[in-house]
């Protein structure tokens, strides 16, 4: 009943099918963990502005629903503080910056969908996004697409890539030249080459290792 | 009344003609509810200022609103739809919730940033300089903030933006949530309206009211979100409506009781009615004389001046008490005519002395009432004594006034009593504690105290200034405003840095000087070396070399751009504070400095200097409610002088005179007592309700004096100030039990009023026998 669709590009997925919805459920359902729960993550930035990405790592730190830490250490330091509402970035040598989530579309995604995760609960994700999930016995793959055409606009979907029960990639795609892509816990671990592309994350994600 | 074909045909004219006058006046009748009308012309800046702000200052056109009832989210959206909604508008000039995102600054004004904030005067957009910004921006890029920041930043490289929007943040920031304003508890979202209507309009007041609720109801998304809008509009709004409503109630009941009041007393249907069309008359001739007269009739010279005539329905009963068998009314009324002429008259003495206030609404009022009175005395002597029938019982042969009145006669009257309450109510005006009068001009309003806090309390939310004190600055046109403004700035940086002042608004924060902008035209770098200089900057660099090309467009716009003026940012959504702090008054500007968190108000004073005139409006408003009442003071001493010359020319000796006015001159001071001693401070309505009272003493007086000798007659007489009394005293205890200040004090002030004089004009004015 399970189809190897290893290499199938997330866009091109049906959206929203029952069966796959079944399956997205239990899938998350098995990403459950108790808060707090903390992440090395390495994040490439891919944007029109830039001739090559922006890559930082650090670890995201979930201590509840409405609280995530995302701590970068390398190259910079640099602290987001996620409480309830508030945003506040603080960045060495540099004065806080506070505001709203709403203000910050991706990071609200990233916390929702964090949340979600790691409250193993399809429901809440199922309330902004339509939901499709492909796996094999190791691998799966999550698409979460935004169904408000105001978050639609900013970004296209959102793809959480994984084996077992551990996320390997989270990815918010905006558009052909802008991404945001995280590697998650082992992956942080995988050599990158001169130049990352999003065609080398796209294999390293989807790569069963 | 009466069968004649003479009599129906002059009834029937009468109403008629009635009806046409009627219809005429109501046609254009202009109601202003402008209180200026009743506030007596400036005589220094600081009141002309304070009368300029009441009328059609920007802050008397500011609304606040707040939505409550549901999550913070959902409010917040909420506070976002209807902002959007109203942007439109005609009936608001801006509407702003605080939510300041990029697109706040229309585009045509984006590339004046560089021209606005006063990075360029410390800063050269160079290579380090713009490598660093650079840098930053990457990490930008690979924050939280990359999604909001990444639009801008082909434009903006440099975040100026932001700090553009920094700089023109409010004074204090009010409590924001989902970056919207709410107040600190976070449960209501608060927004400011600027009404293009001036508070004082009410009708388009309303409309605008209207259309914000209509708007709010379309977006609301449970039944428990509920929207409140606080303002001096909303309050006119608000009173005018309360004030019709509660005075046509009580006008209801009033009528009624004094229709019931009447039938008992007289027995006569057709009489009745037919003494209300004195009244009537004199309403309408007060009304026709106004709008002759003035512009537009004020809703307080309406409400009051009906309230003033209601002496009049007094004038028919007198005729009805003494009516008896063997005389025709037409006798009755001549005999009576002497008293009745000389209470009008007197009446209308005093209040033509209004006249000559100075205060424009008084002298409405005056003309009003003196209008009415003269129709109500005309009619009642000539008109209405050929319409009522002959009566079938004489009053003054009812046994029963019989035994009242020589029950009455029996009682003590030592003169000495009079006296006595004459110095004891001086001792309480003179030294019982707490204020003689209310210079407080907010209380002059009649908004429910709790209405006015609720107000005070959103607006302290919303963290604007303490408008106590402003510091006024008048100049010949903007640009020398903006550079007397700017003059002034280490002097007020200077006050701030000592803590005599928390913090200053003024528009040169918003709008540099002409010569300012230009300056920092002047440090923009040119084209090429703009372009060499990021080439430069790019290099090491993530970014695209030509991913800044809009930035290096908008440094040109920005160098060819003439000085952006005060009135092109008018019209932006900034326009709502400038307008607040850069006016205009006829030919000249008008600009204000705000201060928060004012420690040392004497302090303030080294800035009142070169033309720039510090304002303390809370001493202003006093001064201002202070003249009023002297001149009202004035024109009643005068009333009074006259009021003593009219009564000595009429009754020609000098006992007499006495014994007419003591009633009243004893009235006015226990009245007066009686307000002082319960810790009334007065205002300007219970001077005008103790000239009311007064008329009517004098009118009880002036009967019973008449009534002297002849018993029969003292029993009509008593008959007919006993009716006028008790009507008058049911339709002003009425007015005492209203919630609404004004018709509160009118009322107190008369009811007690009525009865001293009735048990004073009993005891004092009959002659005593020797």
């Amino acid at each position: 009943m399970l189809f190897v669709l290893a290499a199938t590009l997330p866009g091109l997925l049906p959206a929203a099918t029952p069966p796959e919805n079944d399956d997205a459920r239990a899938l998350i359902a098995t990403l459950a963990r108790p808060a707090p729960a903390t992440i090395d993550f390495t994040e490439i930035r891919f944007s029109a502005l830039l001739k090559q990405p922006i890559i930082v790592s650090g670890q995201l730190a979930y201590s509840g629903p409405d609280a995530l830490d995302r701590r970068v250490t390398q190259p910079y330091r640099e602290d987001t503080e996620i409480r309830g509402n508030a945003v506040r970035v603080r960045r060495e040598g540099e004065p806080e910056r506070n505001f709203a989530i709403k203000r910050a579309p991706e990071l609200q995604l990233l916390l929702r969908t964090f949340t979600a995760m790691l409250q193993g609960d399809a429901a809440a994700i199922e309330k902004n996004f339509s939901l499709a999930a492909t796996s094999d016995p190791i691998r799966w793959q999550l698409v979460l697409t935004p169904q408000d055409a105001r978050l639609a606009r900013r970004v296209q979907h959102i793809r959480i890539d994984g084996r077992s029960d551990l996320p390997r990639c989270l990815s918010i795609v905006n558009d052909a030249r802008g991404a945001s892509i995280m590697l998650l816990g082992a992956a942080t671990h995988v050599q990158m080459p001169p130049v990352v592309t999003r065609e080398w994350l796209e294999r390293t994600c989807s790569a069963g290792e | 009344m009466k069968r004649t074909p003479f009599a129906i045909a002059l009834v029937t004219a009468w109403v008629l003609i009635l009806a046409a006058l009627g219809w005429y006046v109501q046609k254009d009748l202009v109601i202003g509810t402008d209180l200026r009308l009743f506030l007596p012309s400036a005589s220094t800046p600081e009141q002309r200022l304070l009368l300029d702000e009441i009328g059609e200052g920007p802050a008397s056109r500011t609304l606040v609103a707040a939505i409550d009832g549901d999550t913070p989210e959902a409010l917040a959206d909420a506070s976002r739809e209807l902002v959007a909604a109203l942007s439109d508008s005609e009936n608001f000039r801006v509407v702003s919730n605080g939510d300041v995102s990029f697109d706040v600054i229309p585009d045509e004004l984006l590339a004046y940033r560089y021209l606005l904030t006063p990075t360029l005067d410390t800063q050269a957009f160079d290579t380090a300089y713009l490598r660093r910004q650079l840098d930053d921006r990457a990490r930008d890029l690979a924050s939280p903030a990359a999604g909001m920041l990444e639009p801008i930043l082909s434009r903006d490289p440099t975040l100026e933006i932001l700090t553009l929007l920094q700089t023109w943040q409010p004074l204090r920031e009010p409590n924001r949530l989902y970056d919207v304003w709410f107040d600190t508890a976070g449960t209501r979202a608060l927004l400011i309206a600027e009404t293009t209507a001036p508070a004082f309009d009410p009708d388009r007041q309303r409309a605008a009211i209207e259309e914000m609720q209509q708007a709010f109801a379309a977006i609301r998304t449970n039944e428990n979100m509920h929207l409140i809008i606080s303002g001096p509009g909303a309050f006119s709004v608000l009173m005018e409506h309360r004030t019709r409503s509660e005075a046509q109630a009580l006008g209801t009941a009033a009528t009624i009781g004094m229709i019931v009041l009447l039938f008992i007393a007289y027995r006569r249907l057709g009489s009745v009615v037919l003494s209300a069309l004195p009244l009537l008359t004199a309403g309408i001739a007060g009304l026709l004389s106004v709008s002759l007269l003035f512009d537009a009739v004020h809703g307080i010279t309406l409400a009051f001046g009906f309230t003033l005539i209601g002496v009049a329905q007094d004038y028919p009963l007198h005729l009805l008490s003494h009516a008896r068998p063997e005389r025709s009314p037409l006798q009755s009324v001549r005999e009576l005519w002497p008293t009745l002429m000389t209470g009008v008259a007197s009446t209308c003495i005093a209040y033509a002395t209004f006249l000559f206030s100075g205060v424009v609404g008084l002298s409405q009022l005056a003309c009003f009432t003196v209008a009415a009175l003269v129709a109500a005395g005309l009619t009642t002597r000539f008109l209405l004594p050929r319409l009522i029938g002959e009566s079938s019982r004489d009053f003054g042969a009812s046994p029963f006034l019989g035994r009242l009145w020589s029950r009455i006669a029996s009682l003590p009257r030592p003169r000495s009593i009079a006296a006595a309450l004459a110095v004891a109510a001086s001792a309480v005006i003179l030294f019982a504690p707490g204020p003689m009068w209310e210079n407080d001009l907010s209380k002059l309003s009649p908004v429910p105290p709790d209405l006015l806090m609720r107000d005070q309390e959103l607006r302290s939310h919303l963290g604007t200034p303490d408008l106590r004190y402003l510091l006024v600055v008048e100049a010949s046109d903007d640009a020398a405003a903006l550079q007397r403004l700017e003059d002034l700035q280490p002097a007020l940086l200077d006050l701030t840095q000592r803590g005599v002042i928390a913090g200053f608004d003024d528009a040169s924060r918003y709008i540099p000087t002409a010569q300012r902008q230009l300056d920092r035209q002047q440090h923009l770098p040119g084209d090429a070396e703009l372009r060499a200089s990021l080439a430069q900057a790019v290099t090491g660099t993530p970014f695209h070399p030509d991913a800044f090309e809009d930035f290096v467009r908008d440094v040109a716009r920005a160098r060819e751009l003439p000085p952006l003026t005060p009135q092109a940012l008018r019209d932006s959504p900034l326009g709502a504070v400038l307008d607040l702090l850069l006016s205009h008054r006829g030919e000249r500007t008008l600009a204000l400095v705000t201060f928060a968190g004012v420690n040392d108000p004497d302090a303030l004073h080294e800035l009142s200097r070169d033309g720039a005139v510090l304002l303390d409006l809370k001493s202003a408003s006093e001064s201002l409610v202070a003249q009023q009442r002297t001149h009202l003071l004035w024109s009643l001493v005068i009333a009074a002088v006259l009021l003593v010359a009219v009564i000595a020319f009429s009754l020609r000796r000098i006992g007499r005179v006495v014994r007419v006015l003591a009633p009243m001159a004893l009235t006015t001071l226990i009245i007066l007592a009686a307000l002082h001693g319960a810790g009334v401070p007065l205002t300007l309505f219970h001077l005008i309700a103790l000239i009311l009272a007064a008329g009517l003493g004098l009118d009880y007086a002036l009967f019973f004096e008449h009534a002297a000798e002849d018993p029969q007659e003292q029993r009509r007489t008593l008959h007919a100030v006993l009716v006028c009394s008790i009507s008058t005293l049911m339709v002003f205890a009425l007015l005492a039990l209203s919630d609404l200040p004004v018709l509160r004090a009118i009322g107190l002030t008369v009811t007690i009023g009525v009865v001293c004089n009735f048990v004073l004009a009993l005891l004092l004015t009959r002659e005593t026998r020797s």
